[in-house]
């Protein structure tokens, strides 16, 4: 019993030296060079520590190991459609890749064909074979690979266009370079120029016409600012840009960078188009249904129906440009077929208005800016002063009502004769005649003068009234008493 | 003015004659109303088109079709305002022609000593309140204000709903100058029917002539003395001596 149990040990304890005289002897030629060449990024270092997934790279298998064939040129692979298959790697190709470089082996990738003979590999043609190998990416990079899930791309795949690009067809398969600076993260400068001629393999209409476009243009001239594709479209998770939502909220995709006066600043370009276009009711019409209904198909333009979406050109382009009224006109009538040469000075163009530009908006603006407070402002104040007066009548009347009612003066008398129903007085008093009834009911506290000041400057009689022409007695009276001081003065 | 020939029996005291003054025509009573039901449609309808960043017009507004439907609504209701509007106009063209237009809304110079005296009344410079003919000071004032805001409003509603028309034959500059007139005279016309119509025809007095076509002889007094001594020839002011001895 015991003797077994050693010699089970034992044996055990054997396989494991020959394990490990086995890996000192091919260690040198694989593994250990991604933490001596650079620091490896995290999806490595996660790998290294979680070598889960199936199946686990046999790491024993060189790079030498496996150009032993492939790096001879001229193998090939029949198909099933009999297409041939070339299986020649050239060396260099992936020792210059970002794989290569940071010392990643064939069989990291090829996880499944490390001994000779390979297992059985089958594919109906070459794409079939791309499509098959490419699911080696999300090995290391699975986060790219489920982002590249949501796009465009990978809803054709689905759809069964095979065409539609996977990883390997914009990274390529053995000369995967790098693109981000390792520290900072940002686009290399020469992944600028690449991207666009990446997506061109597919894209090329719309890569020519980039390429005229101002941003195609300053960018093969070396320059860093403008946008290349995967600055609108994103990079992974590539959106259709046919739908609705993508319409609604391309505006915020152009002001990324055209609100940002670092580098507007550089080009003397305004950052108030967005503004300028959201405080325009086209614009207004946008950014609401980008937030409330997202599906919402919208007749409103959008940056780019008149700027062009790839062939965007300078606005003060001689031939394109959209400071040539003809071709904003152009533009104009695609939803408004009547528009004439007048129609385009409609739109404000991103200008605000000043004296000088657009001087007629300008001035209806300054005029309701005056206009508005003046108006309001004085009407309130009437209000405010009428409603004061008439409370003041009343609180007045009321003081005097009760002296009245104390002293028994001769005046109300009058009143009441006239008056004949009792009640009128108060009634008149409270549903309207607030405000002409003191004049009555003060005269008791007034002075014989002031009495008699009023006398004049009323009618002075009832006949003079009914002979006088009828417009205005009062009026011509008091003109004419005015006149009449006036010359006696 | 039937009601006017009649002679007032002033010895007969307990009997108490009520007389009823015309105000305004059937007719006319029916644009008051015409405007107020287009009025307020246009401005329910046009507010949350301007205060379009606000939360209760995007909930309000929140799809294409319901901005659709609203613009829609505006233009009926804008139709109705200007076939009004056009009425009125060319009501009183035929007046004029026939030479039977009155003259009583027409701002006159004794409206500016009129609205003085007002404002010395308001002030306690004086005690006495001017006394008006058939429209005062301040009902002229609405009148020729909103007449004025109307047309604003009717131009700038139009030049917006057709701006390619319009374009043809005056500069694109009128289309967003349009744009703003028509916001902001929209709000200058609803805060004036607020504060100030409103003020005067239901705070300071319940003035119901513009519904009931008339106004009582206690109201023609006190508010329209001038036309009262006019059409009657009695002095307006129960409380003269003369007048009332006579």
């Amino acid at each position: 019993m015991l003797r077994r149990k050693i010699g089970l040990f034992a044996l055990l304890a054997g396989c494991l030296a020959v394990a490990i005289g086995v890996w000192a002897f091919i260690a040198p030629s694989v593994p250990a060079a991604p933490f001596v060449q650079g620091t490896p990024t995290p999806e490595t270092a996660a790998e290294a520590e979680n070598p889960t997934r199936t199946p686990i790279p046999n790491l024993s298998i060189s790079d030498e190991y496996c150009l032993g064939c492939h790096g001879q040129p001229g193998q090939t692979f029949t198909l099933e459609n009999g297409e041939p298959l070339d299986l020649y790697v050239p060396a260099e190709l992936h020792q210059s890749s970002v794989h290569g470089r940071l010392g990643y082996a064939c069989v990291q990738c090829h996880t499944d064909v490390g001994e000779y003979p390979h297992p059985p590999f089958k594919a109906a043609d070459r794409r079939d074979v791309t499509l098959q190998l490419n699911a080696a990416c999300q090995r290391c990079h699975s986060h790219q690979f489920e982002l590249a899930q949501d796009s465009v791309h990978a809803d054709a795949q689905l759809a069964g266009e095979r065409e539609a690009a996977v990883c390997v067809d914009c990274h390529t398969a053995h000369e995967v370079r790098r693109l981000n600076d390792p520290q900072t993260h940002q686009l290399l400068p020469d992944a600028h120029t690449w991207i666009p001629e990446r997506c061109a393999l597919c894209h090329n209409a719309i890569y020519q016409k980039y390429k005229e476009s101002v941003h195609g243009a300053a960018l093969s001239q070396g320059n860093l600012d403008v946008p290349t594709c995967i600055d609108c479209h994103g990079v992974h998770n590539i959106e259709d840009p046919r739908t609705t939502y993508f319409r609604l909220r391309s505006p915020s995709i152009c002001a990324k960078c055209h609100t940002n006066p670092e580098i507007m600043n550089k080009y003397g370009l305004s950052t108030q188009v967005l503004d300028t276009y959201v405080a325009d009711f086209h614009g207004t019409t946008t950014v609401i249904f980008e937030k409330q209904a997202p599906d919402a198909a919208i007749n409103t333009p959008v940056c780019y129906d008149c700027h062009g979406i790839h062939d965007i050109s300078k606005t003060t382009d001689p031939k394109t440009g959209l400071q040539m009224r003809s071709n904003l006109l152009a533009r104009c009538q695609e939803c408004h077929p009547d528009a004439n040469a007048n129609f385009p000075a409609a739109w404000m163009s991103h200008y605000i208005p000043s004296r000088e530009r657009y001087s007629i908006v300008y001035y209806v603006d300054l005029f309701y800016k005056i206009f508005i407070p003046l108006t309001l402002g004085g009407m309130g104040a009437l209000v405010l002063m009428d409603i004061t007066r008439t409370l003041l009548n009343r609180r007045r009347k009321r003081a005097a009502q009760t002296a009245e009612e104390a002293v028994e003066a001769g005046q109300p008398a009058l009143v009441e004769q006239v008056r004949p129903a009792p009640a009128d007085p108060t009634e008149t008093a409270e549903t309207s005649g607030t405000a002409a009834q003191p004049e009555a009911k003060p005269q008791v506290d007034l002075s014989a003068e002031e009495l008699q000041v009023e006398e004049t400057s009323a009618p002075a009689s009832t006949e003079d009234m009914t002979t006088s022409a009828p417009e205005n007695p009062t009026d011509k009276e008091m003109d004419a008493s005015v006149d009449s001081e006036a010359k006696n003065g | 003015m039937s009601a006017a020939d009649q002679p007032v029996n002033q010895n007969a005291a307990p009997v108490r004659v009520e007389r009823v003054f015309q105000r305004f025509t059937l007719g006319q009573r029916w644009e008051h109303l015409i405007l107020i039901l287009s009025f307020t449609v246009l401005f329910l309808t046009g507010i949350p088109q301007k205060y379009r960043s606000t939360e209760w017009s995007q909930w309000l507004l929140s799809t294409p079709q319901r901005v659709y439907l609203v613009r829609q609504i505006h233009h009926i209701a804008a139709l109705l305002l200007t076939a009004g509007a056009i009425y009125h106009l060319g009501n009183a063209l035929v007046l004029l022609a026939r030479r039977r237009l009155s003259s009583d809304m027409f701002p006159t110079l004794q409206d500016v000593r009129d609205a003085w005296q007002m404002l010395r009344y308001l002030l306690f410079l004086t005690r006495e309140k001017p006394a008006f003919d058939k429209y005062n000071f301040e009902q002229k004032f609405t009148y020729w204000f909103l007449f004025f805001g109307l047309g604003i409003m009717v131009i700038s509603g139009f030049i917006l709903w057709f701006p390619e028309v319009v374009t043809r034959f005056l500069p694109g500059g009128v289309v967003p100058a349009a744009f703003l007139a028509h916001s902001n005279e929209a709000v200058i016309a609803a805060i004036f029917i607020v504060v100030w119509h409103f003020f005067h025809v239901h705070f300071q007095r319940l003035n119901l002539s513009m519904f009931t076509g008339k106004l009582s002889e206690e109201e023609m007094r006190l508010y329209h003395a001038n036309e009262f001594e006019r059409l009657t020839g009695e002095k307006a002011d129960l409380n003269e001596t003369k007048g009332g001895s006579q």
